[in-house]
């Protein structure tokens, strides 16, 4: 450990924790086999058949720079590991543009269309729900107060919120989530997206 | 016996959650309410016994969480971790333990010494819900008590949780955020050993530095190269955290301490709430508040409020107005009869005067006040904001802005003073710079005078109307202007709480009524009294020598004489004809007014309008005009009858004919309208920036609205007086 924190590749502070260096990072990572990162890659993501990946990566892997190795990397580590903010996009980007040779420009209509993913409605925002429809909240796009103020709210990801009444002019809307009720302006309520829960 | 020392507890939640109820039923009648330096936060300190020790209590302002977008949240942050109390009692609401309990979690994470008060627990109770108080207790670590903040139950309980909180504190209320956080909050506060930063904060200040808090971000750049490391170190974990998880870190924050609330309440409810608890809430509200009836029932209610404030406010007023006169009167008599005595005139008109002219709000204030409490404890308030909130948000207003702008009409006092329901700085004081605009009662009788003197009658409804009218559009488009510049900003969030309707109790209708009219008669009084002095004595001195008028006597120009009873109208017509050619008759009581219009032009006023002239001439005005002005000031009324002394009149109403007479025959109607707009948005009377002042603690907005107003008259004025006399 003493040896690897002289090199620069981890800090070790105090007893428990051990950190890599970016530097450590990128080490790591080299020494982690690239080709097995990008059979993967072109396999689990973009469903290219097993030998046909196998091919590729050994023919990549000589000639990818480190930059673009750790970057996809990054990415491939990012959609394992995080279905969030969107779940299914991946799916969805599966469902549409490669698998069925669709045209990726479009996910929703395609999403429709093929009628695969019940579960994974299109995004849309409260503001767009009607009296007395019900929306569960899965991204608060804005930031600052409101994005604060709609967080202490409890206005969160896998809340389900329903939209109660619209004020005479159409703005501000009246909201239920657990049990209590908020208003919003539109501007607000357009910040928060949500699909139709299960 | 050691020394024992003062307990400081800070009263500390979300803005509904009663805390102010509380702190009432804690603290009685000791309380004292100022506002925090610079801002219009208000500080609200008090302090009980218990136990032969006392408690200095601080009532911090109600914030949703605490971080620094407003300076209620600025403020309610900085006293918890720069003045750290002993005790932080945490108010929250038991009907929503789910979104309240978040604000405790933060509290624990900012290292307070915390005792959680349930309120409203009558309410949770009733819809069904039972918690495991013991249990509670003890997965907390610190005392849990269940209070009735509006009927003051529980206080004792809550006394002595205190005092245990007080004399076992919680060293360090540990709050699981998981591994991940845990680990990047420990780099943070590790570098942030190395800043002179006070080390009890370090927690929270590495929380907000993960969140990217603009304020601790600051706070750090300027602790030299310690805190740019530190800034390095939390830019690093926080990129890191979100590279991990995939969300911001404000979510993820949120999201953990929804987690342990989650958790707390799996562990402690016994018995979960009815469905139901607000579905008699929800039944009014599918009435009340639907596209229908939701506008009507809404100016129903406003006119209640209205005509509670003025109409039933006018009775108590006038009995304060004729005690205030029959007391000039007894005093007065103390004095031989026709003193000219300075001091008479001083203590009848200057201070008896003075002091009824701030009494003489009073009513307003109480009844306006008990109307507001009932819309905001009913919990109807947040309901006509929702009503009304697209027109005024765009004008950069609040929907709340609507009741004070309304009351405005009656009297920009209690006006101002009602801009509290506003929880956004910025909304506040734009609505209470814009205010004066709305014609107020008192500038009725100038209309009253002014429109019929300069227009004829199928005009002078639709005349009156459009000075309303006008008077709207200015605010309106002032407070747009207002928004956009030295009050632009962020717009506040308008996400606002719409609570279930509850019954207002009668103690808290009470106790905000008597709290207000306090602050009224103390602070805006003192200053109002003060003002109606200096006016007092602008219109009285100094007093000429001699009289033009006796010097007329003498020479013979003018004969007085006294004629009295049924026969007057006779002797004099008698008196006249006998009079030789180029002499005046005058009745002594014409002779008293022509004294008295000389007093008055001799006086500072007088000079002060004199000097005015070359000023006020471009908008069509005289010094006549000036000196009326000048007396407008003391009180927008004020003016009618300083036009009548001017005018030789003596006392005058509106309803005089013959200084309508006066008026139309030595100005033209564009003089009068020019002087309408004039009066109409200039010079909110001394009550109003003695007001203005104390509602939003500073000298500057209140001068700046006194200024400010005055200008855009002064401009408007001079543009349709010279325009209009190009086009004529």
């Amino acid at each position: 450990m003493k040896r690897l924190a002289d090199l620069g590749l981890v800090t070790y502070e105090r007893r428990e924790y051990i950190e890599l260096t970016p530097e450590g990072e990128r080490a790591a990572r080299r020494v982690l086999s690239r080709h097995q990162i990008l059979t993967s890659f072109l396999s689990e993501v973009l469903m290219m058949p097993a030998e046909a990946a196998e091919a590729d990566a050994c023919a990549m892997e000589h000639h990818i720079s480190d930059e673009a190795m750790d970057r996809m990397v990054r990415f491939f580590e990012f959609m394992r590991s995080c279905p969030n903010p969107e779940p299914g996009f991946l799916q969805r980007f599966h469902d549409c543009s490669i698998v069925n040779n669709e045209l990726p420009e479009c996910p929703h209509q395609c999403n429709l269309r093929k009628g695969l993913n019940q579960e994974e409605t299109p995004l849309m925002s409260i503001a767009d729900l009607k009296p007395g429809e019900t929306g569960r909240v899965r991204q608060i796009n804005t930031s600052g107060s409101i994005r604060q103020r709609l967080l202490d709210m409890g206005v969160l990801p896998d809340v389900d919120v329903r939209v109660e009444r619209v004020a005479p002019s159409g703005d501000p809307i009246w909201i239920k989530l657990h049990g209590y009720q908020l208003s919003l302006r539109m501007n607000e309520a357009r910040a928060v997206l949500v699909t139709e829960p299960p | 016996m050691p020394e024992r020392k003062t307990i400081r507890v800070a009263l500390a939640g979300q803005p509904n959650a009663g805390k102010t109820s509380l702190f009432n039923g804690l603290t009685g009648a000791h309380q004292h309410v100022a506002n925090y330096p610079g801002v219009t936060v208000e500080k609200r300190e008090g302090h009980y016994d218990h136990d032969d020790r006392r408690y200095d209590l601080l009532d911090l302002p109600g914030t949703y969480s605490l971080s620094s977008f407003s300076p209620e949240e600025r403020v309610a942050q900085d006293e918890l971790l720069n003045n750290s109390p002993d005790v932080t009692v945490v108010v929250v609401d038991s009907t929503t333990l789910e979104r309240s309990l978040t604000f405790l979690a933060q509290i624990m994470q900012l290292g307070a010494n915390p005792v959680l008060a349930l309120n409203m627990a009558d309410e949770a109770e009733e819809a069904g819900q039972q918690l495991d108080l013991e249990q509670m207790q003890s997965l907390l670590g610190f005392p849990v008590v269940e209070t009735v903040g509006n009927r003051a139950k529980g206080m004792t309980a809550l006394r002595e949780a205190v005092a245990r909180a007080a004399a076992n504190p919680v060293l360090r209320s540990r709050l699981v955020l998981g591994e991940r956080m845990d680990r990047a909050l420990e780099a943070v506060v590790d570098a942030l050993a190395g800043t002179d930063l006070d080390s009890g904060g370090h927690v929270w200040t590495a929380v907000k530095l993960l969140m990217a808090d603009p304020m601790f971000t600051d706070l750090l750049e300027a602790a030299g190269e310690p805190g740019r490391r530190a800034l390095d170190v939390a830019r690093n974990q926080r990129e890191k955290l979100e590279a991990d998880t995939g969300l911001d870190v404000a979510l993820f924050v949120s999201e953990r301490y929804y987690g342990f609330v989650d958790g707390l309440l799996k562990e402690v409810t016994r018995r979960a709430p009815r469905r139901d608890a607000r579905a008699i809430s929800d039944r009014i509200d599918r009435v009340i508040t639907n596209r229908v009836l939701g506008i009507p029932f809404f100016l129903a209610a406003m006119f209640a409020v209205f005509w509670l404030t003025f109409t039933v406010g006018e009775i108590p007023m006038g009995w304060i107005e004729a005690g205030f006169k029959s007391l000039g009167l007894w005093i007065g008599g103390m004095w031989p009869a026709g003193s000219e005595s300075p001091l008479k005139s001083l203590v009848v008109d200057g201070v008896i005067g003075g002091v009824g002219g701030v009494l003489v709000f009073l009513p307003n204030i109480v009844l306006l006040f008990a109307g507001l409490a009932l819309l905001e404890d009913t919990g109807y308030m947040a309901r006509a904001a929702f009503l009304v909130d697209s027109v005024m948000h765009r004008f950069g207003l609040h929907g709340k802005s609507f009741l004070p702008m309304v009351t405005g009409f009656g009297c920009t006092i209690p006006g101002i003073m009602g801009t509290r329901i506003l929880e956004n700085e910025r909304d506040r004081l734009t609505t209470m710079l814009v205010l004066p605009l709305m014609s107020c009662g008192a500038r009725l009788p100038i209309w009253m005078l002014l429109v019929p003197a300069f227009f004829a009658p199928p005009w002078r409804a639709p005349a009156l109307w459009l000075i309303y009218a006008f008077g709207i559009a200015v605010a309106l488009v002032l407070a747009k202007v207002l928004r956009r510049s030295i009050l632009a900003g962020e717009e506040a969030p308008f996400v606002m709480e719409l609570p279930p309707y509850r019954l207002p109790t009668l103690r808290g209708a009470v106790t905000k009524m008597a709290e207000r009219s306090w602050l009224y008669v103390k602070k805006a009084g003192t200053v109002i009294l003060a003002v109606s002095l200096v006016m007092w004595f602008a219109t009285s001195y100094p007093k000429p020598a001699t009289y033009q008028l006796d010097r007329d006597i003498h020479a013979g120009k003018v004969v007085v004489v006294t004629v009295k009873g049924k026969g007057a109208p006779a002797a004099l017509a008698a008196a006249r004809a006998r009079a030789p050619k180029g002499t005046a008759v005058l009745t002594t009581n014409e002779a008293e007014n022509r004294r008295k219009a000389e007093d008055l032009r001799y006086s500072t006023a007088g000079r002060l309008g004199r000097g005015m002239e070359p000023i006020i001439g471009p908008l069509g005005f005289d010094w006549k005009i000036g000196t009326a002005l000048v007396g407008a000031f003391a009180a927008k009324e004020v003016f009618v009858s300083q036009m009548g002394i001017v005018y030789s009149m003596g006392e005058v109403s509106e309803e005089s004919k013959g200084l309508r007479f006066t008026l139309a025959r030595d100005y033209s109607p564009l003089t009068g309208i020019s002087l309408i707009i004039f009066l109409l948005i200039a010079t909110p009377c001394m009550a109003t920036v003695a007001v203005t002042r104390r509602e939003s603690g500073s000298w500057k907005w209140a001068l700046l609205q006194f200024v400010g107003l005055t200008v855009i008259a002064y401009v408007i004025s001079l543009l349709v007086f010279q325009i209009g006399s190009l086009l004529l």
